[in-house]
């Protein structure tokens, strides 16, 4: 039996089973299968030790994360609080003229949807609207610098054309550079009418049977340098003003079906004589029932002139 | 692509430079976007700076803190990948053709280029086929853990060999070769 006979079959020789040259060879063999593993050990010990150094940076690294996620997160909750302080309280003023409920959801801890009252220079109301591109922090500040801008302007006009216009020249190039834009609708009511311009937002006006949406053909701030078109309509007593931004209306079903304006605008129609606050309550449970999960931040602002 | 044309730049084969990243990628030492990033844009038949190689290695230097037998394995297995899917076979078949082979430097000489002084040399001293004894001197700016490995790798990949040994001497240039 040769050798290799020998080692494949397992058996063990005897004396006599192997030449002097075969057992030459065998001792080879082994020499040389004691170098591979004196190798082998060698490498796999250096690689167990790397494994060992990674997991311990691995470890660290993870430490690491936790801490800066901490410091994120405590960040995040004061820009929080401090968006949520920069949002308006209707003025007692306002609230005793119209009935007003506002569903206003951010995906993340801050967000890019911004909805503001104002008194204009000339004691109208006024109502802004507005979604900023993106989500998040840098959503967030630029809300804050929209809200400056709408504060000074409205110190000194009271034409939503105007306003949205200045706002739109002013915020221009900064916008630009942070490359952001928003959607706004921007309604100033006076005693019988509201004034309207719209870059995109969303707006529906319930008259008794009468409804109307409001016209959007204006493109969103930050976009182009371009003039805003005003719109009137009358607002009487008991009407039903809706301003939203797309949050609900692009939400879509595990079927990949978006709610739509559509579907929101008739909810508001359908229960426009209900109170303002039941209205919301029937829209955000139709929304809630029907979307897979948020995809955006959420505003939606209805409001009544009390009778 | 080959990139640079200065003629006292040292300069190596694609297809070693791909040799020893493809070995680190088949050791599992790189994975990934790096991976990818050490093999990509490598061609075989294209001359590369040497500082391609250093990168590679650097990858290696700065992952292990004993790198010395990893760079071993990485030599080893990029002449396995040489011998069985590069020219390997054409060449040598047997373990000590693998010597042979670095006669004169002219196995090192086909795979780097550039200024004398600079490309050094991989040269056959000594070699006593019967009795399994040899000596290569090397004076090439390759790291000498991975050029032990590129020997025993070379004469390994034939399998004709039962035992192959390599150590250095005092000074890390000379390779004593055992082999049987």
């Amino acid at each position: 039996m040769s050798l290799e006979e020998l080692l494949e079959s397992g058996n063990v020789p005897k004396k006599g089973d192997l030449t002097e040259e075969e057992l030459a060879k065998l001792f080879r063999k082994y020499r040389g299968l004691q170098k591979k593993q004196e190798r082998d050990q060698a490498f796999w010990s250096a690689t167990n030790e790397n494994l060992k150094i990674a997991y311990e940076k691995l470890d660290e690294q993870e430490r690491e994360l936790a801490r800066t996620y901490a410091i994120i997160q405590d960040d995040l909750s004061v820009a929080n609080k401090i968006q949520k302080a920069l949002l308006p309280q209707a003025s007692g003023k306002m609230t005793s003229e119209f009935e007003l409920a506002v569903y206003h959801k951010q995906l993340a801890e801050v967000g890019g949807d911004y909805y503001d009252f104002f008194n204009t220079c000339s004691g109208s109301y006024a109502i802004g609207v507005l979604d900023i591109s993106g989500h998040g922090v840098s959503a967030a500040l630029v809300m804050t610098y929209l809200k400056a801008q709408f504060m000074t302007i409205l110190e000194k006009q009271d034409s939503p054309k105007e306003i949205v216009e200045w706002i739109n020249n002013t915020a221009y190039d900064f916008l630009k550079t942070v490359k952001k834009y928003a959607t706004v609708n921007f309604v100033v009511i006076d005693s019988t009418a509201l004034r309207y311009v719209s870059g995109g937002g969303f707006g529906l006006l319930v008259s008794g049977k009468d409804s109307t949406v409001f016209k959007k053909r204006d493109a969103f701030l930050g976009l182009r340098r371009r003039a805003f078109h005003e719109y009137e309509l009358p607002f009487k007593k008991g009407d039903v003003l809706a301003l939203y931004t797309d949050g609900i209306t692009e939400a879509q079903n595990d079927k990949g079906e978006d709610y739509s304006v559509q579907r929101l605008n008739n909810l508001i129609i359908k229960n426009a004589k209900k109170p303002v606050q039941e209205i919301l309550d029937r829209c955000r449970e139709d929304y809630t029932g029907f979307r897979s999960k948020d995809s955006d931040d959420i505003t939606l602002l209805i409001l009544r002139k009390k009778v | 692509m080959a990139k640079g044309n200065k003629k006292t730049e040292l300069k190596v084969f694609g297809a070693t430079v791909q040799g020893y990243a493809q070995a680190c990628i088949n050791l599992n030492i790189v994975a990934g976007t790096k991976a990818e990033n050490l093999i990509g844009e490598i061609e075989i038949t294209g001359w590369y700076p040497f500082e391609k190689l250093r990168e590679i290695e650097r990858v290696v230097l700065q992952a292990y803190e004993n790198s010395g037998p990893i760079l071993e394995r990485v030599g080893m297995e990029m002449m396995l990948g040489w011998y069985n899917y590069g020219p390997g076979k054409e060449i040598i078949t047997r373990g000590v053709d693998f010597l042979h082979f670095q006669t004169g430097s002219q196995g090192y000489a086909s795979v780097i280029k550039g200024p004398e002084n600079l490309v050094g040399s991989f040269n056959l001293e000594f070699l006593d086929e019967e009795g399994g004894r040899a000596r290569i001197n090397s004076t090439t700016p390759f790291n000498k853990d991975q050029e032990r490995g590129v020997i025993i790798g070379g004469m390994t990949a034939p399998g004709d060999l039962d035992f192959i040994d390599v150590k250095n001497d005092e000074n890390p240039q000379i390779f004593n070769i055992e082999f049987a």
